[in-house]
This record gives structure tokens, C-alpha cells and sequence, in this order.
């Protein structure tokens, strides 16, 4: 199905580029040029694709990827299509430093929403939406939170910022000893996410 | 508010008998963030021309915790009590849609029992979920009795959770490859005579609120949703059979061993008013509580012996790839976007709120209505704001 969207794809949008990522495990997806998205979006509209269910942004090294998750409630299909930006400067508030991307939200309102919160976490700018505001954090939010550079502001508005003695330090130094009593981590519970006093055999072979 | 001044050079005008002054300034209201109508920490900004919503905006993010960045500092088994805490109303249904994605990247297989289980518990859940809804919305058209009653109900399920999974509401029960703690005869017993209770007492909570006059007229002819204006919102789960399609992940999407199951996905027909109003999605959601029963008794019956935890590795490390995997929860589509590098915790894991999307709808169903009907819009389509912020 991918190949097939993705060759509809390349004969109907010049210099769309549109190449089918076949996985084995989990899902297979279409990666596009990330200027031609919309032009992508209004032929996988016509095609039936009539629910945009999710865009999820994705920080890498390198660069940027937003993926999105598009639904056919008519013949029940999905498909989920990718771009490629570069990763611009997040560290300030300034949209215009961010890497540009057109706005579906002309196609599907659910859009607008998702954008925004795209816009919010990870620092992309979708020319064309509405109403670009930040939706989860505060307007005067610096940074974008999913980032993986990503910083905690020190202070916000002459508040600080989880202040030490709002941190519960007590628990956390109370679940290091015990781990360090321990030793083995796995005869506490299966949770931990250090297995450094683990058996490294046991772990090559439980890990397969 | 217009202020003295504005009034003064009205009542001019009305001496001179010019109609045009009766169009007044709008009135800007914060309904929220501390509302007991919005269910949580939403506020919507209205603007209202007297008693009619002209625009309303909502703003959100008062609940965010950023779980997606939580998730990406744990490993894979510790996710799981964050995703309790996204619709903590139904979050035997959280769960299962996380381990889900995990399964399916793993490849894991979950024993049958534990399938049992997990469908009987999630099914109890949307019956928890949908009474609180019930009980709630009433409480939002202004009858205190239908929640006294929701809650007697809602209750013995709540003590079954705490009796099988130690927690009332954030239960971590279902795990990666199963459930936590196997399920004993004499718990199944008490499932069993409280389905056949909660059968009788649905059909007369039913009666009680669902055809009273006073909450038709409440709630017939508002709020109207069109199949297209939820498809360009993407709206799911009862507000979307609310508006007569027939679309549910349990039959479209299968998931678990639903497909061995009777059940019907019912809709809204518009016998009150139009199709897609407040009363349709309220008759969806109580139409589904017997639809849930149903489900529940066939578990009882087809429940096997045997071990509730499948064979996962101790130190989880899930394959290099994405998947985008959704569940019929309660309130709707959730959604849960994997991208893993193959490492032991996740690289990004995004989650799609079906609440978050329903909020996002409120501008379009809200100009023109009164005040009041907005209340009773927002009630209908059944909102948790830990969903909606994460």
C-alpha cells in the first residue's frame, strides 16, 4: 500500500520525492519533501483519507521530523506520512528562528490543534495556521520542551523553578540506598532502569 | 463590561428611536479555570451578545506534566503508572493501549487469561467511566439524584479494582505481556451479581434521567455535530457514534479477543431531536453500559485457566522502528505514537488524546448557543483535562 501512495504521490506532485519506508517491525510509513506537504495533503484528502488523526514532531541530532498520522474512516486505512526539516534555533521564543512548514489546517480543522501543540513542544512553525499560539505551556514559555537540548527555564515570571525544597529528596535518596544496599537490582522489582550491579550475562540472555 | 458611558449615548439613541442601539457590546467571560461545569481546570474564554455565545476559545495546559518527556527518562515497565494518571477516569484503559504498542512491538504473546482479564477490567472501567459521566452530566443540568445513584454503582466497581489491583483509580495493573495479579473465583462471583444488578438499575436510571422532560428540552437540538464536522475534527468514540457512524476500534480495528465477542456498536438515531445532538451522545454512552455488561458476561463465561503474565524479557529494550497504535477507550481514540531506537527506554512517545481533540471543537459547536446549553455541551462530550493536557 505504501509504494502504491507513494508513486500516486510522485506522479501527482512534482518534486514531491516520495519514497515508501518499508518496515518489518511495526509501521511502514511515506517520507516526503517537507515543502510540498500540502500539495501532499490535498491528493491523499482526495484520495480518502478524510481524518487527520495525530502530527507528532520527532527531535533528532540533525534535524527535525514531523509525522503525519492520517486515517480513512470511509475503508478504514492508515497511513502515515513523514518530512524532513533541519532543527533551526529553539533555545529562545522566537518563531522565526524555527524551521518552516506549511499548515494543513486548511484541509482538516483537527490541525489547527495539533499544530499548535506541535509549535508548543517542539519548536516548529507552521505558516498558514490561524492562530499559532502556544497551547500546554504558558504564552512567555522559553524553549521547546521535547527538545532533547532542551533546558529548564531557572526562573518564570520571579518564580524559580522546581525549588529545592519543593523536591522530595528524602524519596530519592531513600530509593538510591536501598539500591545500593540491594545490589542486584532485579530482586527489588522489574522496573528499575540501571542494571549496573546486574548479572551482565543474565542480562545479554534476558535482554534477547 | 461597556461602562456608564456607552449606556448614556444609548438611551439617546433610543429617543431618537434608532434600533440599531439594542445591539449591545459583547461581554467577555471567563468560564473556568475554577468552574464546576468544565469537570477540571479548562477555561473558556466566551464572548456573549446577552445570553448567546457569539465565540468561545478554549485554553488549556492548566493539568500539563509533559508526560511525553517523563516517558522519555523511563524505561519502558515504569511508563505505565504515568499513563494512569492521562484519563484517570479510565485508566485500566490507558494501560492496556500502552503495553498494547509495547506487545506489539516486542512480539509478545499475552496468555488467554490474562486477555480475560483484561478485557473484563477494561470493560468494567468504560462502565465506571460512562456512570460518572452520567451522573455528572445531570449534576450539570442541574438534578442532583441520577449522581447519588451513579456513584452507589460506580462504587462496587471501584471495590472490585481495589480488591484485584490494590488502587481505586490508578491501578498499574496491566503490565507488558499481561495483567499483574490473577483474578480469584469469589471476585468473579461478585462481577457477576453486579452485572445482574447493574442491568436492572441501568434500565431505571435510564427512565429516571433519559426521558425526563425537562432534560430532553435541556438537551434535544443542541449541540449538533454533522459526521463531516467530526471527521475535519477528528472526533472519535461516542461523540462520534453521537453522530450516527457506526465506527468503533473493537469491530473496526480488533484488538484483544473482541473479535470472538457478541456485541452491538450502537448510534445515535436522533429520536429526541436531530442526529448529533447532546441527548444522542448521552444515549450512546448508556446504551453502551449494556453493550459492556454483555461483554462482561461472555467473559464470565469463556474465562480459562491459566498463567495471567506472557514470557517478556527482564530488561525490556523494544526494536528499532514506530508504530501508531490506537484503542477504544471510554471517551474515545487513543492513540499512542512510538518511535524507538532500540534502546531501553523510549525515543519519543507521543500520545493522541481523543479529549484533547474533542476541546478543540468547542469554537465550532458554541456560537449561537445559550450560556447554559454551552454547559451542557461541554458535559456531552465528556472531557477529563488530564487527558487533555498529559
Amino acid at each position: 500500500m505504501h509504494n502504491q501512495i507513494a508513486s500516486t504521490l510522485n506522479s501527482k506532485v512534482p518534486g514531491a520525492n516520495a519514497q515508501a519506508l518499508i518496515a518489518t517491525i511495526g509501521d511502514s510509513s511515506v517520507l516526503v519533501e517537507a515543502g510540498k506537504i500540502l500539495d501532499v495533503c490535498k491528493i491523499l484528502k482526495s484520495e480518502g483519507f478524510n481524518v487527520l488523526q495525530v502530527i507528532t514532531g520527532t527531535d533528532y541530532a540533525d534535524r527535525i521530523e514531523v509525522t503525519y498520522s492520517l486515517a480513512d474512516f470511509t475503508s478504514n486505512r492508515e497511513v502515515l506520512i513523514k518530512v524532513k526539516l533541519s532543527r533551526g534555533d529553539g533555545n529562545g521564543n522566537n518563531k522565526e528562528t524555527l524551521p518552516k512548514l506549511d499548515s494543513v489546517s486548511s484541509l482538516w480543522r483537527a490541525a489547527h490543534f495539533q499544530e499548535r501543540e506541535t509549535y508548543d513542544m517542539i519548536g516548529v512553525n507552521f505558516i498558514g495556521n490561524p492562530d499559532l499560539r502556544r497551547i500546554l505551556c504558558p504564552d512567555d514559555w522559553t524553549g521547546y520542551p521535547l527538545r532533547k537540548d532542551y533546558v529548564v527555564q531557572e526562573k518564570y515570571l520571579d518564580m524559580v523553578v522546581n525549588p529545592a525544597h519543593k523536591v522530595n529528596t528524602e524519596d530519592h535518596m531513600f530509593g538510591k540506598k536501598l539500591k545500593e544496599q540491594i545490589g542486584d537490582p532485579k530482586k527489588v522489582s522489574a522496573s528499575w532502569k540501571d542494571s549496573s550491579g546486574g548479572n551482565a550475562d543474565e542480562e545479554a540472555k534476558d535482554g534477547e | 463590561m461597556s461602562g456608564g458611558h456607552h449606556e448614556e449615548n444609548a438611551e439617546e439613541k433610543i429617543l431618537l428611536g434608532d434600533m440599531e442601539v439594542l445591539k449591545s457590546d459583547l461581554l467577555t467571560l471567563n468560564m473556568g479555570p475554577q468552574h464546576p461545569a468544565t469537570h477540571g481546570v479548562l477555561r473558556v474564554e466566551i464572548k456573549t451578545d446577552s445570553e448567546i455565545v457569539v465565540e468561545a476559545i478554549p485554553h488549556i495546559g492548566y493539568l500539563h506534566r509533559c508526560f511525553e518527556k517523563h516517558a522519555e527518562n523511563l524505561d519502558y515497565r515504569g511508563v505505565i503508572p504515568f499513563v494512569d494518571r492521562m484519563d484517570y477516569l479510565g485508566a485500566m484503559n490507558m494501560e492496556w493501549g500502552y503495553a498494547l504498542t509495547i506487545e506489539k512491538m516486542l512480539g509478545t504473546e499475552v496468555p488467554k487469561r490474562a486477555e480475560y482479564i483484561r478485557i473484563l477490567v477494561a470493560e468494567l472501567q468504560r462502565i465506571a467511566s460512562h456512570l460518572l459521566f452520567f451522573g455528572t452530566y445531570a449534576i450539570d443540568l442541574g438534578a442532583f439524584t441520577p449522581f447519588l445513584y451513579a456513584f452507589q454503582d460506580r462504587e462496587q466497581i471501584l471495590r472490585i479494582f481495589e480488591e484485584l489491583s490494590g488502587a481505586r483509580l490508578l491501578y498499574n495493573y496491566i503490565w507488558i505481556g499481561g495483567v499483574w495479579n490473577d483474578i480469584n473465583d469469589s471476585q468473579l462471583a461478585r462481577v457477576k451479581t453486579f452485572c445482574d444488578e447493574f442491568e436492572l438499575n441501568l434500565k431505571k436510571y435510564h427512565d429516571l434521567v433519559g426521558h425526563n422532560k425537562i432534560f430532553i428540552g435541556r438537551t434535544a437540538n443542541v449541540g449538533i455535530l454533522t459526521p463531516e464536522q467530526c471527521y475535519d475534527y477528528g472526533a472519535t468514540g461516542p461523540v462520534l457514534r453521537g453522530s450516527g457512524v457506526k465506527w468503533d476500534l473493537r469491530r473496526k480495528k480488533p484488538y484483544g479477543l473482541y473479535e470472538k465477542f457478541d456485541f452491538d456498536v450502537p448510534v445515535g438515531t436522533g429520536v429526541k431531536g436531530t442526529v448529533g445532538d447532546c441527548w444522542d451522545r448521552y444515549e450512546v454512552r448508556v446504551l453502551e453500559m449494556f453493550e459492556s455488561i454483555k461483554i462482561i458476561r461472555q467473559v464470565l463465561e469463556g474465562i480459562e485457566e491459566g498463567p495471567v503474565m506472557g514470557k517478556v524479557p527482564k530488561i525490556i529494550k523494544v526494536p528499532a522502528g514506530e508504530i501508531y497504535l490506537k484503542t477504544e477507550c471510554p471517551r474515545g481514540e487513543l492513540g499512542y505514537h512510538l518511535i524507538s531506537d532500540g534502546g531501553k527506554t523510549p525515543y519519543r512517545l507521543k500520545i493522541k488524546s481523543s479529549c484533547f481533540t474533542h476541546v478543540s471543537m468547542l469554537p465550532e459547536m458554541a456560537p449561537g448557543q445559550m450560556v447554559a446549553d454551552l454547559v451542557a455541551t461541554i458535559g456531552s462530550i465528556d472531557i477529563v483535562l488530564g487527558e487533555v493536557d498529559r
